[in-house]
Parts: structure tokens; sequence; C-alpha cells
């Protein structure tokens, strides 16, 4: 089951609602929603696919077992040559960030988010929950949704990452962060670029998506002003198709 | 907050300045109209910088170290290690030795260092020595007697009891009582932005970059703490994300953050992590009640007899509003606090009064079934009199039509299978209201106009109001006014809280646009050949009253300024403004009683708050109180050991909040008051939800669950427990 996840996507989990709330239990207890049921629902979104293991749950598999940290190997080619020790202390990393190369000398323990918020200044991602839970800093890595703060930048060296920086083209807002601002979509805002990209994410698989796909994309976001029910009708209005200009 | 905030206008009076009065409704052209935030663009794109994004030359990273015990007396605190630790640039012990830390996360020592890692690493080489001491986490554990003392004089403060009426004669005239016992739980603020900030000394002046709901009230937070005059403090808040009553001073991480930048000499950011945020950021108090209430045969409540207890932890009280809104003619309350090992409680949104709805309304509902009344009609029956702050009486019957109350099945859904449907309602009233608002408006020889003032935007529109009521003022499109809050070098303003803001800033906002409007039309008058007064400013003009031809476009008009703009400074005045709000909640549930797991469905909402300003960032607030109130109802719990007093839940993943699929399809009805100026919104739509909630649970399942959050170990426990009587409720 986990290394299905990991060769679908790397990191990354998008459960959310009822379903994200009792899942550990269920699956716990053995009832009805285990992750495994969860990965081959085909009702679910693409987007969630094969995606259900928690971050922190998958960064300590790969601490301790041999087969998940195999799997890593194969998907992560820059560093396919094996398992050689890097670090603790600061080593190369080199990121492609919305299309542009950086590198940088962060230690492997950083994350994605606090390496682009507190080295590369991309500070539009925000650090909320810190362990996958609520989405803040939702990035999108070869086309799949990642919470970057449960993922080690060090790990998506050769991937293509893209930010919330990278989705408006210089003054010109995304066709669905148009959206967000015409339904009001966004209260003190904290949350907005995750959703944004999440929604991002969800478009570029499903340009029409249905309520159930829209709401299953959005589940892994979090919001504490309550601004769900504009951020929906922003997605589904998206999704009728307004053009970006 | 709103204890802190006086009434300013008496709730019935209708607002009327003399000089510059609203617009009536039909005559304004931006107020009313569903316009987009200011902000938004710069939100979506997630260019909007945050407290937590700001990026300082040399910046270093702050973090510090807590107590892990609940309690605890600080024997020794050594921070020479940390002090040599790699990238370490200032360390700090915070607590004096000797001292006891008073709750799990009580801050220690901090340090600063190059890097967060770095920092984190140093603060686990603090070494401190702690003598632990009996603590009690639970209130339940703290009221027993010879339980520790969490402070010296005992657990418990006890309140007078306040009584009105003759209780003994109210419960002789009930033809039935009810006995019933109820609680809700603490709940934290959980702000997405975490509460902390940058701060950055020049000298001995400092600047902070705040998440704060008050730029002033932190500056005069920051000079006192630090013993340097206000003079010397700027305090900055472009945006924050989200305090709901938690952000209202530096706190003791900003004193610190401060300390460490001055040790340093370099700027440094300290932000507290998520553990940290639901330990000691602030909470709403638990509520628990005893309560005896009479009821006569005709549905007229007579008696109402309650003792009710709250923990806000360590030192803050916990009292709530009771009974909330309905006439008991002969009542009395006697409450008390007790005290815990647990992070102190803060204000958050609407304090109190969800805690006082629930209590209230759930006793309601189950008086309402002893006299076999509808709950609608059993609330009108005992409302207080209508005024324009308490519209209840007219609010229950339309919120009932739109959700379709005739439907309400009588408690427990008799339809089979295990999903159940149900029914509940609630009423809410808050002050809002607001004063002491300076603002300085500026029309420039280019046609542009800035408008300034020292408040704060913190998610609920306020720069978007204040471009519009400028706007309306001078008759230009809302996006033609440069807002800029957020400074505490900008005209004071009060703290954002008590839903004052948009009462204490926009009053403020039209005097001095229109003082401004004034100015520019006595120096364009005369190039025109009229008196001033003869002048409108209207569809981007300035033109003489009854003659649209003879003027100039606003551009144009501007441009024989010269070189010197128009320049006013002046405040909030008597007359655009009002207090008290009022508002009905119908709530629609399904709760599955094999899992326990209940669900909302669907809210109708019927609220007022005086002037709507902006329908569509107005509505927003009420989506957002709607799911606030869901989450309370539902999810919310901070869970303590009681072995430990540890936090079980500091995180986001078993600290629930409502996700997408969590959110009921919701209905907001908002009743426009123009006559009675500006009120405020931000608290009045998460008060009753929960209340609703409940009151739907129990006519779902024909048992009612009493305690807060409606969990599914609650509902099934009340569900064996009510086999296991083999009765129904």
């Amino acid at each position: 089951m986990l290394s299905a996840a990991v060769s679908h996507s790397g990191i990354g989990v998008r459960p959310g609602g009822v379903r994200r709330r009792y899942r550990f239990f269920f699956s716990r207890f053995g009832g009805p929603m285990s992750l495994h049921d969860d990965d081959h629902d085909a009702g679910r979104s693409a987007v969630d696919e094969g995606i259900n293991v928690s971050r922190r749950m998958f960064l300590k598999s790969v601490g301790v077992t041999g087969v998940a940290a195999g799997v890593l190997g194969a998907e992560a080619e820059p560093h396919a040559a094996g398992p050689a020790a890097v670090g603790p202390g600061p080593v190369p990393v080199t990121l492609r960030v919305n299309g542009k190369t950086e590198t940088l000398q962060v230690e492997p323990r950083v994350t994605l988010l606090d390496a682009l918020r507190d080295r590369l200044n991309h500070t539009g991602l925000k650090r909320v929950c810190d362990r996958g839970s609520c989405g803040a800093c939702t990035a999108i890595v070869d086309g799949r949704t990642i919470y970057s703060c449960s993922t080690l930048a060090i790990e998506l060296q050769g991937k293509d990452v893209r930010t919330i920086e990278g989705l408006t083209e210089g003054t010109v807002l995304h066709p669905v962060q148009q959206a967000f601002v015409k339904h009001d979509g966004t209260m003190c805002g904290f949350c907005t670029p995750g959703f944004v990209m999440s929604a991002a994410a969800l478009l570029e698989r499903y340009p029409k998506p249905t309520v159930e796909q829209a709401r299953e994309a959005l589940d892994g976001n979090i919001c504490r002003c309550g601004t769900y029910t504009k951020v929906l009708q922003a997605v589904l209005d998206t999704g009728k198709g307004v053009s970006r200009g | 907050m709103a204890e802190q905030v006086p009434e300013v206008n008496t709730p019935a009076r209708p607002a009327q300045h003399e000089k510059y009065p609203w617009p009536a409704p039909a005559d304004a052209t931006v107020l009313g109209k569903p316009l987009t935030r200011v902000d938004g663009p710069l939100k979506v794109s997630g260019r909007a910088i945050y407290a937590y994004d700001v990026q300082r030359p040399g910046l270093l990273h702050g973090r510090i170290l807590r107590s892990p015990h609940p309690h605890a007396r600080v024997v020794s605190v050594d921070i020479a290690a940390a002090q040599k630790a790699p990238g370490v640039k200032a360390a700090l012990v915070v607590i004096q030795p000797g001292k006891p830390a008073m709750y799990q996360g009580d801050e220690i020592a901090a340090v600063a260092a190059e890097t967060e890692e770095q920092a984190e690493d140093a603060v686990r080489l603090i070494k401190v020595e702690y003598e632990v001491l009996p603590h009690v986490a639970l209130e339940d554990l703290a009221m027993r007697d010879g339980a520790p003392s969490v402070f010296e004089g005992g657990n418990i403060k006890s309140g007078e009891a306040q009584e009105t009426g003759d209780l003994a004669a109210g419960f002789k005239a009930a033809a039935h009582t009810v006995e019933a016992s109820y609680s809700t739980q603490v709940q934290t603020h959980v702000c997405l932005e975490t509460h902390g900030c940058v701060c950055e000394w020049d000298g001995d002046k400092l600047t902070a970059w705040v998440s704060t709901q008050a730029v002033h009230g932190t500056r005069e937070g920051f000079a006192e703490a630090l013993q340097i005059p206000q003079t010397n403090v700027r305090v900055i808040c472009e945006y924050m994300g989200g305090g709901f009553g938690s952000k209202f001073g530096p706190d003791s991480q900003g004193v610190v953050c401060a300390r460490l930048s001055k040790q340093a000499a370099a700027p440094v950011k300290l932000m507290l992590d998520r553990k940290e945020e639901h330990l000691v950021s602030g909470n709403r108090p638990s509520s628990a009640s005893k309560i005896k209430a009479g009821v006569a045969a005709d549905g007229t409540l007579t008696a109402f007899d309650a003792e009710t207890w709250g923990t806000g932890g360590a030192g803050v009280g916990a009292s709530f509003p009771l009974p909330y809104i309905y006439v008991f003619p002969n009542r009395r309350r006697q409450h008390r606090d007790v005290y815990t090992n647990a992070g102190p409680a803060r204000a958050f949104r609407a304090p109190g009064h969800p805690q006082g709805c629930f209590h209230t309304e759930m006793l309601m509902d189950e008086l309402a079934d002893r006299v076999r009344m509808d709950p609608v009609e059993f609330r009108i029956k005992n409302l207080p009199d209508e005024a324009p702050n308490r519209m209840w009486r007219k609010y229950f019957p339309i919120a009932a039509e739109k959700f379709g109350w005739s439907r309400r099945h009588p408690t427990g859904d008799p339809s089979s299978g295990p999903i159940k449907r149900g029914m509940g309602c609630a009423a809410n009233q808050w002050g809002g209201g607001g004063r002491g608002t300076k603002a300085h408006v500026e029309v420039l020889p280019d046609g542009g106009v800035l408008v300034r003032c020292g408040t704060q935007d913190i998610g609920t529109g306020t720069r978007t109001i204040v471009a519009m009521v400028a706007a309306e003022t001078l008759g230009l499109s809302y996006d033609a006014i440069k807002v800029e809050v957020g400074d505490s070098q900008f005209p004071f303003s009060g703290g954002s809280g008590g839903s004052t803001t948009a009462a204490a800033v926009t009053p403020a906002i039209r005097v001095t646009a229109g003082k401004a409007l004034d100015a520019l039309k006595e120096r364009i008058a005369p190039k025109l050949g009229v008196p001033p007064a003869q002048l409108v400013a209207r569809n981007g003009r300035i033109e003489v009253k009854d003659q649209a031809s003879k003027g100039y476009a606003w551009k144009d008009a501007c441009r024989l300024l010269g070189t010197e703009p128009v320049t006013v400074d002046a405040e909030w005045e008597n007359g655009l403004s009002a207090s008290g709000t009022s508002g009905v909640q119908f709530a629609e549930v399904e709760v599955d009683v094999e899992t326990g797991v209940a669900k909302v469905s669907r809210i109708v909402c019927v609220q007022d708050c005086g002037l709507i300003l902006d329908p569509m960032t107005a509505e927003s607030q009420v989506y957002g109180g709607i799911v606030m109130g869901v989450n309370y109802a539902l999810y919310e719990e901070r869970i303590l050991d009681r072995n430990t007093g540890q936090m079980v839940n500091p995180n986001m993943e078993w600290y629930h909040i409502a996700g997408m699929s969590d959110v009921p399809k919701i209905e907001v009805t908002l009743m426009n008051q123009p006559e009675r100026g500006v009120i405020g919104l931000g608290e009045p739509p998460t008060i009753s939800t929960a209340a609703a909630v409940a009151n739907a649970v129990a006519n779902a399942i024909g048992v009612r669950v009493r305690h807060l959050p409606l969990t599914p170990d609650r509902i099934l426990n009340a569900l064996a427990a009510q086999e296991r009587a083999g009765g129904t409720l």
C-alpha cells in the first residue's frame, strides 16, 4: 500500500472532511475506510488517488523500512545512486521552482516549505499546522498537490515544483484566482494560497469539476475564517470557463 | 471584547449626523453594493505580506523553551550551552528562578539563531531544573476538596449570586419544571497565522511587525513591557492571519522577541509553532451549569435557578451571560470561576455568548417539550419586547418560513434506517458599536485620494469598507481610493474586537472625507463662480448642484489645487453608528445512530447589523461565523489528560476543524437597518449555531446530548443510556 502511494506521487495526501477526520480511527480498528480502500476508490478524484498516506507517517516509514526507501530511490533519480549519507550539515540542493533552477545550501532536514520561505523568499505558501493536516503549504510537484511542510527539500531535486508565486503571470491572475476574488473566497487570506493551489491542480486535471470532485480536492485544506462556501463557488465558477484576462 | 467597549449609541436612536449623514440606500452609489475586497488580488496571489512573511536583512529566528510540566517551580535555568551553540546570537532566561510555571507551555527561556533549525537545536541545550508541583488540569479535579491549589486562596472564586424577582413564587407558578446539566468545552482560537512578530531595533527605536488585532494597543504593550517611550515604538500589521479575540498585545513572545533582537543587535522573527499556539495563546473557557427552570401550563416562563462554573485556566475567569435573551421573570444565578493548571483563556469571538446561548437554548427546547409547544412559538412567547436591537419576534417567523420549519417532526426522527434527521433553532444578540477613531484624508493634485487610519484589517474587510465610505463621500469609485491601515504611525484607532471596528472606523472616514470634500469645494468654487455649498461630488465629477454641465471631472478639479493638496485630519462623531444586533439561526442535521457521526446539512440565518456597507464581505462574515459555530458544536475540543495535565491534541490533526465536506449549505439573509447607522457583525453569527445544531441533534435522535462537542462517543453514549433506561426524552 505504501509503495503504491509513493510510486504515484512522491509524498502527499488530500483526504478531508468526515472521511479525513475518522480515517485513522476506522483504519486502525478495521472499519470500512482503510487507507487501501480509499486508494482504489473509483469514485474519488484522481487528485486524491493513491496519495492517501499521511506525510508524517510516510517520512517515518522512509526512515525505518527498507522497502519504502528502496521505492523512493527508484523514484528520485538524482540520488538513485544509493543510500550515501548526507548531512547533517548544509548540503547543496538544486530545486526547479516555477521553472527556475535554484541551488541552495540547506540541511537535509529542511522541508520544501522552509526552503521556499526562509531561503528563496517565496512566502506565499504558509506554515500553519506544519505536519500535513491543513494544506496552507500546498505546492504542486509534477502535477500533483503536496504538503510542502512535510516534504524534504532534498527529496524534490529533479522534480518540477510549482508554488503560488508561479500561478500569476505578471500581474494577470490565474482564472481561479480571479474567481476567488470575485466570489470573496478569502477573508484573512492566510489559507488562501493553499486553497488556490489545490484548486488549480484540480482544474488542470478536471477543467469542469463536479461539486463532489471539487469538495474532495479541497478537503485537504483548512480555513479558520470559514470561506468554504465561497471557495467552492469560485472553483465551480472557474470550471464553467472564466478566461484569463 | 464587547465588555471593553461601552455602548456608545443608544440602540434605538436613529443615526442622524447633521452634516455628513449616510446617504439613503436609494441614493447611494457605492455603499450597499456587493463589492469585492480591495486586497483580494494580493491575498489570492500570495503577495500579501503577513508578519510571518516579513524578511529583513540579517534576520534571526527566535524560539522559546517552555515548561513541559503543568505546574512546577523552576529551580535553575542554565543557558550557557545554548549560547555557545552554532548560529546562536542571543539567549535569555524568561522566568525568574524560584517562580512557578503555571501550565504546560509557560515560558522558561529563549534563543535567537541564524536559522530556525539552529534555534530549535539550541533550546534543547538549555538545562532547567524543575521542582514538579501537584497540578490540576480539569475543573472537576480542581473543585474537589483537598485538591492541590493552583493559586494561594484556592481554586474556586465565587461570584455574587444574581437574583431578580421571587424565585419561590416563580416555581410555585410553574406547571412543569426541568432540571438539567449542560456543559461546553474549551475551544482554542487556532489562528492559522500563529501569534508572533518580527522585531528590529534602530538604536533605541523598535519597529515590530506583529500579527495583531490592535496596532496601537500593541505599541502601548511593548512600551510598557520594555520600559521605553511609546514614541520609540512602531507597530505594523499590514495583513494578519486570524485573531478571533486572541491577538491584542505583544504578548510574552513579542516582548521576548524584542529583547532577543536587542541583545543580538539584529532583527528577530519569533512566531509560535502550532503546539505553542494551542497551549498558550488563549482559548474560550469551558462552561457548565446545573439549572432548574419552571414553565406555566400556557408556556410562560416562570423561574430560573442556575449554578454555573467553568475554567479559564490559570487565573482567568469563565463567566458567561445566563439566562440568554429569554425572559425569566424570577431568576437566580450563582457563578464560580475555577482555576486550573492550563493555558489562560482570552477573549474569543463573542466571549461568553455561545456558552450562554447553548445552555439557555437547550433548556428552552426541553421546556417547550414539557408544555408540548412548538419551539419557535414557545420562544416567541417568551422573548423580550421588540426593539431595533431586539428583532427576534420578526426574525424567527422569517427564518422558519425560509427553512421549512413546518416540516419538523416532533422529537425523534420516526423514519427507519440509521440516518436520523432533525431541526433546531436558536437566537443571538450582540453589542457592536464603537468610537474613538481618527483618520487622515489627502486629496492630491493629481486626483489621488489617500486615506490613512490606524485601524487594522483582520480579514473582515476593513480596508474595503474604508475605501467604499471615502468613495461614496467623494463621488468616486472605490478603487480610486488608496487606503492605508495597520500602522501605529497612522491616526489612532482602537483594537478590532467586539465587532466594533466598522462602527468605530467608518464614521471617522465619513466625517474626514466629508471635511476634505468641503475643503476641496472651497478651493474650486471661485473658479466656477458659485458658492462652495452649491457644489456636489458625484460620478467622478465636482459640479454645480442643479447644473451638471457646469463643473470639472475629478482629476481636473484636483489639478486646480496647484501643488498644495487638501489634507484633513478628523475623527469619529456621533450620529453615524449605533449598537445592538439580533439574529436567529435554524439548523438541520443528519445523525448516523450506528456510528454516532453527526453532520450539519443546512443552516438558515437571519441577521442584522445596522447599515450594511458591503453585502459581499458582510455575508462572508456570517458564513464564517456559522462555520466556526459548526466547529464548536461538533468538532473542536482542547483535550487535557486528567493525570498528566498535558494537552493530547495540540495540532490540527486531532484538534478537529471542519473541512470543505463538513460545511453545510448555508443560507444567509441580512436585514438592512440603514436608519440605525453602522453597528458591526463579526461576532453575532457565531453565537447561536452550536445551540441550533445541538437542538437539531436532539430532535433527530430523540435523546438530548447536553455537552459540547457532539462527538460520536457522546452521541452513542446518550443513545445507549436512553436504551438502557428504556425510555425516550
